[in-house]
């Protein structure tokens, strides 16, 4: 019986070509795209997920508290690990770690600057980042210890075993290699190519021992069976029993889902990257949805050809049932056709996807839960589509049907309606969302950010530069393609700098207020292109200005001081005056507002952060060469390196354009998709009124007026799906958009071109099948009947 | 074998109310070959549709086999055609994307057949009807009489006590036909029931009794001398 099932279903898709790839494809296009993202799906939510202690491991996290707000950060103070770790029994080890640092590496005449961590001598005892050389246990409890990647010891040391060897960090230290760090694990959120005491940074950063000063990270793990809740509650006031001044609560989130859960608000967890894996998932199940409404249309439509079977099957004494399983049996033999294509047009594109989203997903056809998914996939897929046809050919009476007489009932006409509603309703959704995710993201990448994003360099300021920041400032601006060198101590993108340590006449005490801050040198404001509104800009001749500040907008605003220039505040204890206000330009990225800031004159020698440069306009070539040659001569020991402000800005919103562009790609793929579908049904209309459209023909109806007829029905179907996808479109979209402080309105016009575009797309597709019918020679459609 | 007393079938759409059948009293004997005549329209289908099990009436009771089963659900219904009835039909109603083999096939699949057995089946009555050589052919590829020969192997092959055959002939020349109608009585010989309706007096010619309806009554009956 089987093989009678396998051989008329191969035969039915041989017979009718066209129909057949086209539901194939259908089916093997929506495949893809789940299985691409859930392939992603699943890289993400296995992010840091093959660390053996993983569900001891916590990431100690600090709400502030501020006048109406409370704000949640993963800095804590920089002697909070060696501290928790004695005083909370629960805590078994504890390490600080620090952000992202980029020393300079020196073996012999080789000198690099390399990316990694600073971190403390158990960092290795609690993460499974393995050693393929050295001893875990004791490699970074030497002050002097550093384990490196293999990429850089085969780069420092080629040919020779790396462990034991020195290297010099930043022309100063000589640390001692302890360990060769195995490959770091794909789906580590964490990527390094070496781990450093944090102690010997510690050094030389006082302010790191302050228990109200906060920046480096703490990690701790817990001992086994340890009670989360109880070391929560443990810990929320710790800070306070070391700083009596201090308002902030500590508590614990979970390391494996710090990488998901990253967004705070109010002190309650507000998502993160899961936000995304949660619409890629609903994403991935719509345009299944939609291939599988495909399936069910194309497949009941084609229902007409097969009745007489159904019939027949019926008369020699098949029963429902047993019919009902011949059709969803050949509904899950289409599914696997469609998965093999599926397979092939993933294996196809997994490259660009992983380029656009920074992965590296691959099928994974050694494991069995690949394979388990797989046969999940291609079972629910094929009952999902199979099933309304199955059911509705099954219930085809053999009497009608072997008399030729197939009339579809309205109910069955409304169901299939609905279905292409449904579809259109939900391509329509992801194309508008298409537009508007665009619109954003063009917007926070064009937006006046008040400040010239264009011809600004910036570069970092170390090594001899600390020391000669000046002379090598004036050697720079002699050169060609150079308009202004500044300094600054923040990157001039993103001030992450901010302190409550500021005061002026009149503060009301009691208010907690945060303040950004950045300590520059001359010429910042006019390097920048910030607009000056009252004052001036700090500078040589004014010889006192170290204690004096410059403020924007919103600062002045906190303060109360409509008038602000001349007017006396206190930072860090240092009493100045403000000489000058600038209009507000954005000093972090779109997604946040702008908050106050104070810059301050950066003390003399005591240069360090980066230099900024502005060149002059379409002269960046000459400039980058000047900057190089200048850069060599005071700073022979280091690589030159150097970033374009614009390309930086753009960078900032690097997740949005990976949504951006995958939106693209999913709103065409379901409209395309739909398409198909709506062909099918409209083949199938026309088949259906081929006695009625005759008849018109004959009693004069032209062409035009048939294709009218034929059209309209589906336009109207469009229409209804129209409405249907506004408000909940607007709804999603607007809830997306809060996301930003800044942010495009939901204009009419969006919701229009989507509407029109699937009309016109709908109207195409529809108007191909009507003329054929409208062109159909009546005398034999009448006979036919 | 079968009888049937004061059987109705009302036809009622949203406005309309047809008549089909009218009380129809019919009693066939095992063995018996009954030819049902009348005009178009008449209830002959209609008749044999119910008679196949294919359909209920609206009223009246269905002897079969002695059961009851004017009331039986499609399921049932489908059940007890199974092996029991075959059927010819004008139109031939063989499924174009199986060879003539796999439509005489398809009876035994659905009665559970064994392989080896069905094989042997299948054989000798494609043997029998003549059309073991079109044995891989489709439909499509064989002369109406072919097929129709096809569409007889395939009401015969499960041994059926009672065929039911609709204008056999209705769609071949007249030497198909006859070949057809002598192929039908040779299985009625055999000890096979059959009923059919046909517009050809010749036809009914070959039957042992006729049955003349009109407006779903039955006017006339005689036999064969």
């Amino acid at each position: 019986m089987f093989s009678n099932y396998f051989k008329i279903a191969l035969r039915n898709l041989q017979k009718n070509k066209a129909f057949s790839a086209i539901n194939i494809l259908g089916l093997a296009l929506g495949m893809a795209c789940s299985l691409i993202i859930m392939l992603w799906v699943q890289d993400e939510v296995a992010m840091d997920s093959f660390h053996e202690n993983g569900p001891r491991l916590y990431r100690v996290m600090e709400n502030q508290f501020y006048s109406g707000k409370i704000e949640t950060y993963a800095s804590t103070p920089g002697i909070l690990a060696e501290n928790i770790v004695k005083d909370i029994p629960e805590i078994e080890k504890a390490s600080q770690m620090l952000w992202e640092e980029e020393p300079l590496f020196t073996v012999g005449n080789n000198f690099d600057k390399e990316k990694g961590r600073y971190v403390q001598g158990d960092f290795l005892n609690m993460f499974s980042f393995k050693l393929d050389k050295g001893d875990a246990r004791t490699a970074l409890k030497r002050p002097d210890g550093v384990v490196i990647s293999k990429k850089l010891a085969d780069k420092y040391f080629p040919n020779q075993d790396a462990l034991g060897k020195t290297i010099r960090i930043d022309s100063k230290d000589d640390m001692m290699v302890t360990g060769i760090l195995a490959e770091i694990p794909k789906n580590s959120s964490l990527k390094f190519d070496f781990l450093m005491s944090y102690d010997r940074w510690h050094k030389t950063n006082g302010w790191a021992k302050e228990w109200g000063n906060n920046g480096p990270r703490c990690y701790v793990m817990l001992v086994k069976g340890a009670s989360l809740e109880k070391v929560n509650a443990k810990i929320k006031k710790y800070i306070k029993t070391k700083n009596k001044d201090s308002n902030v609560e500590l508590f614990l989130q979970s390391y494996q889902e710090s990488y998901l859960y990253s967004n705070w608000d109010s002190g309650r967890q507000n998502g993160g990257r899961i936000d995304y894996v949660r619409i890629f998932a609903i994403v991935a199940i719509i345009i299944l949805a939609i291939a599988c409404i495909n399936f069910m249309n194309l497949a009941t439509a084609r229902s007409v050809k097969r009745a007489k079977e159904v019939g027949v099957r019926k008369v020699i004494g098949a029963m429902k049932s047993v019919l009902i399983g011949q059709f969803i049996g050949e509904a899950i033999l289409i599914t696997f056709m469609s998965l093999v294509i599926a397979l092939l047009i993933v294996f196809l594109l997994l490259p660009t996807f992983n380029m656009l989203t920074e992965k590296e997903l691959s099928l994974n056809f050694t494991e069995g839960s690949f394979w388990l998914f797989l046969v999940v996939l291609t079972l629910l897929t094929g009952f999902v589509a199979g099933s309304y046809p199955a059911l509705f050919m099954s219930s085809l009476n053999p009497v009608v049907v072997l008399k030729g007489a197939l009339k579809f009932k309205p109910s069955a006409t409304y169901f299939r309606k609905g279905l292409v509603v449904f579809q259109f309703a939900l391509s329509i959704i992801l194309i508008v969302g298409m537009i508007i995710v665009h619109r954003q993201i063009n917007f926070l990448q064009t937006k006046n950010i008040g400040f010239d994003r264009e011809n600004l360099l910036y570069m970092p300021l170390e090594g001899d530069l600390q020391k000669n920041f000046a002379s090598f400032k004036q050697a720079l601006q002699n050169q060609p393609g150079i308009k202004l060198v500044t300094s600054s101590q923040a990157n001039p993108l993103e001030v992450g700098s901010s302190t409550q340590g500021v005061s002026w006449p009149g503060k009301d005490t009691t208010q907690l207020l945060l303040f950004a801050n950045n300590s520059i040198s001359y010429d910042y404001i006019q390097t920048m292109g910030i607009q000056l509104i009252e004052g001036r800009d700090f500078g040589p001749q004014f010889g006192t200005d170290t204690t004096n500040y410059i403020i924007n907008e919103a600062t002045a605003r906190k303060m109360g001081y409509k008038d602000p220039v001349g007017k006396e505040m206190t930072m860090w204890g240092r009493k100045g005056t403000i000489v000058g206000l600038m209009k507000d330009f954005h000093h972090n990225t779109l997604h946040v507002p702008i908050e106050p800031l104070i810059l301050r004159l950066q003390p003399k020698d005591d240069y360090w952060g980066v230099v900024v440069i502005r060149t002059e306009a379409g002269k960046i070539p000459t400039a980058i060469a000047s900057t190089e040659k200048i850069f060599k001569q005071f700073n022979p020991h280091f690589p030159f390196k150097y970033f374009f402000a614009d390309q930086e800005l753009a960078k900032q919103y690097k997740s949005e354009n990976v949504v951006s562009n995958l939106s693209n790609y999913f709103a065409f793929l379901a409209i395309f998709i739909s398409c198909l579908g709506l062909f099918g049904l409209a083949a199938f209309t026309a088949e259906q009124r081929t006695k009625e459209i005759g008849v018109r023909k004959v009693l004069g109806a032209s062409v035009g007026n048939l294709v009218q007829m034929l059209s309209l029905d589906f336009l109207k179907l469009v229409l209804i799906a129209t409405l249907i996808a506004f408000p909940i479109a607007w709804y999603f979209l607007k809830d997306w958009l809060q996301k930003y402080a800044y942010r495009i309105d939901l204009e009419w016009w969006y919701f229009l071109i989507a509407a029109v575009s699937a009309l016109v797309i709908a109207l195409v597709t529809v108007s191909f099948q009507a003329i054929k019918a409208a062109l159909m020679n009546p005398v034999k459609s009448l006979k036919s009947e | 074998m079968i009888k049937t007393t004061n059987l109705q079938k009302i036809f009622t759409t949203e406005e309309v109310e047809t008549t089909a059948l009218n009380g129809i009293d019919l009693e066939v004997k095992d063995g018996e070959f009954v030819a049902i005549m009348g005009p178009s329209g008449c209830g002959k289908s209609t008749l044999l549709n119910i008679l196949g099990l294919l359909d209920n009436p609206s009223d009246g009771s269905y002897d079969f086999h002695g059961t009851e089963v004017a009331k039986l659900s499609e399921r049932q219904r489908a059940q007890l055609r199974k092996g029991n009835i075959g059927f010819v039909f004008q139109s031939f109603n063989l499924i174009d994307e199986l060879t003539v083999y796999e439509n005489v096939e398809l009876p035994l699949l659905y009665l559970k057949v064994p392989a080896n057995e069905r094989k042997e089946m299948v054989e000798t009555v494609l043997t029998r009807m003549n059309i073991m050589h079109r044995r891989n052919h489709f439909p499509q590829q064989l002369s109406g009489g072919q097929q129709q020969r096809t569409a007889i192997a395939r009401a015969v092959v499960a041994k059926p006590k009672l065929i039911l055959a609709d204008e056999p002939t209705g769609n071949l020349d007249s030497a198909n036909g006859e070949e057809v109608m002598k192929l039908l009585s040779q299985l009625n010989d055999e000890g096979t029931s059959i009923i059919m309706v046909t517009h050809s007096p010749y036809d009914a010619g070959f039957a042992h009794r006729i049955v003349n309806l009109f407006d779903g009554k039955v006017v006339t009956e005689k036999m064969r001398v």
